[in-house]
C-alpha cells in the first residue's frame, strides 16, 4: 500500500494541477489555457505585417468575394451580389471586432451577468426593465417579413457565424480568454440589439423628474422664467426665416393638468439626465462657398471614446452599390459615408422622446391600472437572468399601453433604491415599426436628393439630423425619425398615466419634420441645437444641446467663400470657446472688483487668454473649471442636489449674469443676514476654483495647468477593469462646448470630410482607435496620435476590384464551398 | 535526450493538441527514458518552461506586441511595476511556473508509474 502511494502521488498531483489550471477560479480565468503561448493570449499578438494573399473556402457565399486590405487595415469588399456582400461584411467585421459586437448585444439585452457575474445584475435588470431586448425581438420578427431587410440581415448573420464556426480557443479575441466565455451564434436579432444600444445612448435621458420637482417647489412662473421653451441665444438647424411649405396638422390642445405632483414618499429617480457630451457636428457647404463649385460635407459624431472603437471603416462594393464609410460593428451597411455621387452624415436630434406616466394600479398585484375612466389589464412578462456559474433569477415586468413600468415596487438593492415606483415609460426606443437598417441600405445606394429623402422614410429612432450633399449640387439637412405629436410642453414634466390627454397623440407627419434644402446662405449644419425656431408648428422639446458649437460653426461657415476639404477639417478642430466670449468679459469685471484677485497670476492668465481651448491653454483650464463652480454658486442654494432639482441651463445663467445682474437668484439664501451681489458670487466661486486647481495641480504653471493635462483625454476599454487596454494622457485641446468636442472621456468618434466631384469624390477621415479590436495588434490604436493632432487620413475609395494602389497590402478571397 | 524529446515532441503536439498536452509528453518521456526522480522532475519542468517561455519570447519579438504587459496590467490592477518589460517578465515567470509544475510532476509520475509497472528494470537507483 505504501509502495502504491509512493508511486501514485506524483500522478495524482499532476492530474490535480492540470485540473486546477484547466478551470476558472472566481475571476481568475483558466491559467493553463491562457498562459500557453500555443493557445492563450500570446496567440493574439499580431504585428499586422502579413502581406500577400490568402483564400478561405466558406459555405454561405455563392460567388467569389475579394477583400482587399489597405495600409490602415481597412477592408475593401468586392462581391458579385448583395447577399455575398453582406455575408462578407459580417465575416470581415467579425474577424476584427467579434468580442466587441457581442458585448454590445449583451449590454442591450441585459445579459452581462452571464459573462461577468452577479455584479452586473442590477445593471442588467435596469436594461431589461427599459424594454430594449423585448423590442429588439419584435423588430427582428417584423423585419423577417421584409424581403430586403431579411436578405441583408440574414446574410450578415451568416457571415458572422461562418467566422465563429472557424474559431478554436486559440483564435478567440483575448477578452473571451480573459473573461472565460465563448461567442454565441449571431442572428438578425443581435444586429437590432446593436442599434438599440445607439437608441439608448442617444435618446435614453430625461430631465422630467428634476423639472417636476422645480415646478412643485417654485411654481409655473419661475419655471417659465428660468426654464423657457426656447433659449436666448440660438442658431437653429433650419435657418431662421425659412418658410414651412406644408399645412400643419392640428396640434392637440394643452390639457388643464400638465403634470402630476411628485410623490413626496418617492425616492429619487435614477434615469440619467441627457448626456451633454454625447452630441455631434455635421455640415455641408454648397458650391457657392466651395473652391471646387461642388458641395463638401463634414461630420463628426461625439460619443464616449472607447477601445475598441465604436466605428469600423470599410468599402462595400457589389453590382448594386459602391460605398465607403464607417459601419457599427454588428450592423450591416455603412452608417456614415459616401459613394460616387452623394455623401451623408448624422448628428443626434435629441428631442423629448422619453416620458414617464404615474400609474395607478388597482391593487398590489399590478394586474390592472386606471386609464381614461376604466381599469385596464397590464401585460406581464417574466425575465430570467442567468448568473455566471449557473444561478438563475427571475423578475416580472409590467407593461401598460404606454410601455414598461420601470420599477413597480420598492426595493433596497442596487438601482431600485434610487428609482421611483409605479411610473410607466413611453420611449421611442421601444417603437417597433420602421426599419432603420433599410435607411442605411438605401442611403448607401443613393444617387441624388430624392433617393436621400426616400431612404430617410424608413428610419424610426434615434432621430438624427441627416446632412446630405450630392454631386449635382444639392445640400440638405433633415431632422429625421419618428417624432411624437405633442401638445406644447407635453412631457416637460412627469405625466399622469390615468389621463388619455397625457398619452402621445400620434406622430408629426414625416415630411413635416424640420428640414431644409439648398438654403440661401449656402450651407447647412447641425450641432444638436434646436432643429427649428419658434415658428415651427410642432412642439419638439423645451431644451436642446447648448448652442455654443452651433453658433461657432455657423459663424465660421458664414465667413467661408472658397472652402476646401481642409477648411472643413480645420473647422472640425476649432477650439474657440464661444461661452468665454459671451460671458468672460463680464466675469473679469466682477473679479476686478477684488484687488487680491486682480493681482493674482490666475486672473492674469485668464485676462490674457484668447478664448481658445488649445492643449496648452492655462486660461481654458481656469475658465472650464470655474464654470461648474460658478453655476453651483448661483444655483446650489435654491436648487440643492439632494432634492433632485434641475439647474437652469447655461444659456439662461449667462443671460442672467450679462443682463439681469440684480436677479434675486444671485443672493445665497443660505446666508440669512447678507445679500450677495453677483460680483461676490463671481469672486467667491473663482477663489474656490483656484484653490481646487492648486490642490490638484500645484501652483499655476504652464505645464501643470495646461488644458490638455487637466482635461486628460483618455480612451478606455469597454470593460472598465481592463485599464491597461486603454490609452490615457492624450494631448489635445477642445471641450464639451467646443466644436472640437473632446472632453476627458467623450469626443469626435469619427471625423469625415467628403469633397464631392462630378467624376470621383475625394474623402478624408479617421477615428480615435484602429480597425482591429485586438489589443495585441498594431491596428488597435494606430489612429489615435493623428486624431489628437487633428489630422485626417486620405480615404482610399476604389473604383473597381482591380484598381491598383500602392496603399493596398493584402487580399483575402472568400470562395464558395462546392 | 529527455530534455530534447520533451522540447521537440511538446512543441509539435502543442500546435495541434490542448494546452496540457505537455503533461503526457513528459509522462511518456520519463517512462521511456527513465532516470533519477530529481532529474525526471527537473528536466521535465525545465523543458516545459523553456518551451513556453521560448515560444512566448519568440512571438513577442516577432510581433513587437506589448500585449503581455497589458495582460499583466489587468491581473495586477495596473500596478506600476507591471508596466512594460516588468509586466512581460512577470507574465513569463507565472507561465513558466504553471507549466513547470505540470510538466515536472507529470515527468515524475511517468517515472514512478513505470517503476510500479516494471519494478525490475530500474536504472540508476
Amino acid at each position: 500500500m505504501t509502495k502504491l502511494i509512493k508511486h501514485i502521488w506524483p500522478l495524482a498531483i499532476a492530474l490535480l494541477l492540470i485540473y486546477v489550471f484547466h478551470h476558472a477560479w472566481g475571476v481568475l480565468p483558466p491559467l493553463g489555457k491562457l498562459l500557453s503561448p500555443f493557445h492563450g493570449y500570446f496567440q493574439n499578438t499580431d504585428a499586422g505585417k502579413a502581406g500577400g494573399g490568402s483564400e478561405i473556402t466558406l459555405r454561405g457565399v455563392t460567388d467569389e468575394v475579394v477583400v482587399r486590405y489597405d495600409d490602415n487595415a481597412v477592408p475593401h469588399i468586392f462581391a458579385q451580389n448583395d447577399e455575398d456582400l453582406y455575408f462578407a461584411q459580417g465575416y470581415v467585421i467579425a474577424r476584427d471586432r467579434l468580442w466587441q459586437m457581442e458585448f454590445y448585444t449583451l449590454v442591450a439585452a441585459g445579459r452581462l451577468t452571464e459573462v461577468v457575474g452577479g455584479a452586473a445584475l442590477e445593471y442588467d435588470r435596469f436594461n431589461r426593465r427599459m424594454g430594449m431586448a423585448r423590442s429588439a425581438e419584435a423588430i427582428a420578427e417584423r423585419l423577417a417579413a421584409d424581403t430586403v431587410a431579411k436578405k441583408v440581415l440574414d446574410a450578415y448573420a451568416a457571415g458572422v457565424n461562418a467566422y465563429i464556426a472557424q474559431l478554436d480557443y486559440k483564435d478567440l479575441p483575448v477578452e473571451y480568454k480573459l473573461l472565460n466565455y465563448a461567442p454565441e451564434p449571431w442572428s438578425p436579432y443581435k444586429s437590432i440589439l446593436m442599434l438599440m444600444n445607439m437608441r439608448n445612448t442617444l435618446n435614453g435621458g430625461s430631465n422630467d423628474v428634476r423639472l417636476t420637482h422645480v415646478l412643485a417647489k417654485y411654481g409655473p412662473e419661475v419655471v417659465a422664467d428660468l426654464f423657457p421653451n426656447y433659449p436666448a441665444m440660438e442658431s437653429p438647424i433650419v435657418p431662421e426665416g425659412t418658410v414651412w411649405d406644408f399645412n400643419p396638422m392640428a396640434v392637440p390642445p394643452v390639457p388643464q393638468e400638465v403634470t402630476v405632483s411628485p410623490d413626496s414618499g418617492l425616492l429619487a429617480f435614477s434615469v440619467p439626465a441627457p448626456r451633454p457630451e454625447v452630441g455631434s457636428n455635421n455640415w455641408a457647404v454648397g458650391g457657392s462657398r466651395s473652391a471646387t463649385g461642388l458641395p463638401i460635407l463634414a461630420n463628426d459624431p461625439h460619443l464616449q471614446l472607447t477601445l475598441p472603437s465604436i466605428w469600423y471603416q470599410m468599402q462595400l462594393s457589389s453590382p448594386s452599390v459602391n460605398v465607403y464609410g464607417v459601419a457599427l460593428p454588428g450592423t450591416p451597411a455603412i452608417i456614415i459615408g459616401f459613394n460616387k455621387d452623394v455623401a451623408w452624415g448624422v448628428t443626434n436630434v435629441g428631442s423629448d422622446v422619453m416620458d414617464f406616466y404615474r400609474t395607478r394600479f388597482r391593487d398590489s398585484t399590478c394586474r390592472e391600472y386606471w386609464h381614461d375612466g376604466q381599469w385596464k389589464p397590464t401585460t406581464m412578462y417574466v425575465e430570467t437572468f442567468t448568473v455566471k456559474g449557473g444561478d438563475e433569477l427571475q423578475d416580472t415586468l409590467y407593461y401598460t399601453h404606454q410601455g414598461p413600468v420601470v420599477y413597480h415596487k420598492p426595493s433596497t438593492t442596487g438601482y431600485t433604491d434610487r428609482v421611483p415606483v409605479g411610473y410607466a415609460m413611453r420611449w421611442v426606443t421601444n417603437e417597433t415599426d420602421g426599419a432603420d437598417v433599410l435607411t442605411f441600405h438605401y442611403l448607401n445606394r443613393a444617387k441624388d436628393y430624392s433617393d436621400y429623402r426616400a431612404a430617410l422614410a424608413y428610419f424610426t429612432a434615434p432621430a438624427q439630423n441627416f446632412v446630405f450633399s450630392s454631386n449635382d449640387g444639392d445640400i440638405a439637412i433633415t431632422s429625421n425619425g419618428k417624432l411624437p405629436l405633442k401638445w406644447e410642453g407635453q412631457g416637460k414634466y412627469l405625466l399622469d398615466g390615468t389621463l388619455a390627454a397625457h398619452d402621445w397623440q400620434g406622430w408629426i407627419p414625416r415630411e413635416q419634420n424640420p428640414a431644409v434644402r439648398n438654403p440661401p446662405r449656402g450651407f447647412v449644419s447641425s450641432a444638436n441645437q434646436f432643429p427649428a425656431d419658434t415658428t415651427y408648428p410642432y412642439y419638439l422639446d423645451w431644451r436642446f444641446a447648448h448652442a455654443s458649437r452651433a453658433l461657432r460653426i455657423n459663424e465660421r461657415l458664414e465667413a467661408m467663400t472658397t472652402a476646401t476639404a481642409d477648411s472643413l477639417r480645420d473647422l472640425q478642430n476649432d477650439n474657440f470657446n464661444v461661452d468665454a466670449r459671451r460671458i468672460l468679459p463680464r466675469l473679469l469685471r466682477g473679479l476686478a472688483t477684488d484687488d487680491s484677485i486682480r493681482r493674482s497670476a490666475e486672473y492674469d492668465a485668464l485676462e490674457r487668454w484668447d478664448y481658445r481651448n488649445d492643449a496648452d491653454a492655462v486660461g481654458a483650464t481656469i475658465f472650464e473649471s470655474w464654470l461648474d463652480k460658478l453655476c453651483d454658486a448661483v444655483w446650489a442654494d435654491e436648487f440643492p442636489g439632494n432634492e433632485q432639482l434641475l439647474y437652469p441651463s447655461l444659456d439662461r445663467t449667462y443671460q442672467l449674469i450679462n443682463h439681469e445682474p440684480d436677479a434675486k437668484w444671485f443672493d445665497n439664501v443660505l446666508t440669512a443676514d447678507t445679500v450677495e451681489t453677483i460680483d461676490a458670487i463671481i469672486c467667491g466661486s473663482f477663489r474656490r476654483t483656484v484653490s481646487a486647481l492648486r490642490e490638484r495641480f500645484g501652483e499655476l504653471s504652464a505645464d501643470g495647468w495646461a488644458w490638455s493635462s487637466v482635461k486628460n483625454t483618455r480612451i478606455m476599454h469597454l470593460v472598465p477593469n481592463f485599464t491597461s487596454f486603454g490609452r490615457t494622457g492624450i494631448v489635445n485641446g477642445g471641450g464639451s462646448s467646443i466644436v472640437n468636442a473632446t472632453s476627458g472621456t467623450h469626443g469626435p468618434s469619427w471625423r469625415m470630410v467628403v469633397q464631392l466631384d462630378s467624376e470621383w469624390p475625394q474623402a478624408y477621415g479617421l477615428y480615435p482607435g484602429g480597425q482591429s479590436g485586438n489589443p495585441g495588434s498594431v491596428y488597435y490604436d494606430n489612429m489615435i496620435g493623428r486624431w489628437a493632432h487633428g489630422e485626417l487620413d486620405t480615404l482610399l475609395f476604389l473604383k473597381t476590384v482591380d484598381e491598383q494602389s500602392p496603399r493596398l497590402r493584402r487580399q483575402v478571397v472568400l470562395k464558395p464551398k462546392k | 535526450m529527455l530534455f530534447l524529446f520533451i522540447l521537440v515532441a511538446g512543441a509539435v503536439l502543442s500546435y495541434v493538441g490542448p494546452w496540457w498536452v505537455i503533461a503526457p509528453v513528459c509522462f511518456a518521456g520519463c517512462w521511456w527514458l527513465p532516470r533519477h526522480a530529481a532529474s525526471a522532475f527537473w528536466q521535465s519542468a525545465g523543458a516545459g518552461a523553456l518551451l513556453w517561455v521560448g515560444y512566448s519570447v519568440y512571438l513577442h519579438l516577432a510581433t513587437g506586441s506589448g500585449l503581455a504587459a497589458q495582460v499583466a496590467g489587468i491581473f495586477t490592477g495596473g500596478a506600476p511595476f507591471a508596466a512594460g518589460t516588468g509586466g512581460m517578465v512577470l507574465m513569463l515567470v507565472v507561465s513558466a511556473l504553471v507549466v513547470a509544475l505540470v510538466s515536472g510532476f507529470s515527468g515524475l509520475a511517468g517515472l514512478r508509474m513505470r517503476q510500479l509497472a516494471r519494478p525490475g528494470r530500474r536504472r540508476g537507483e
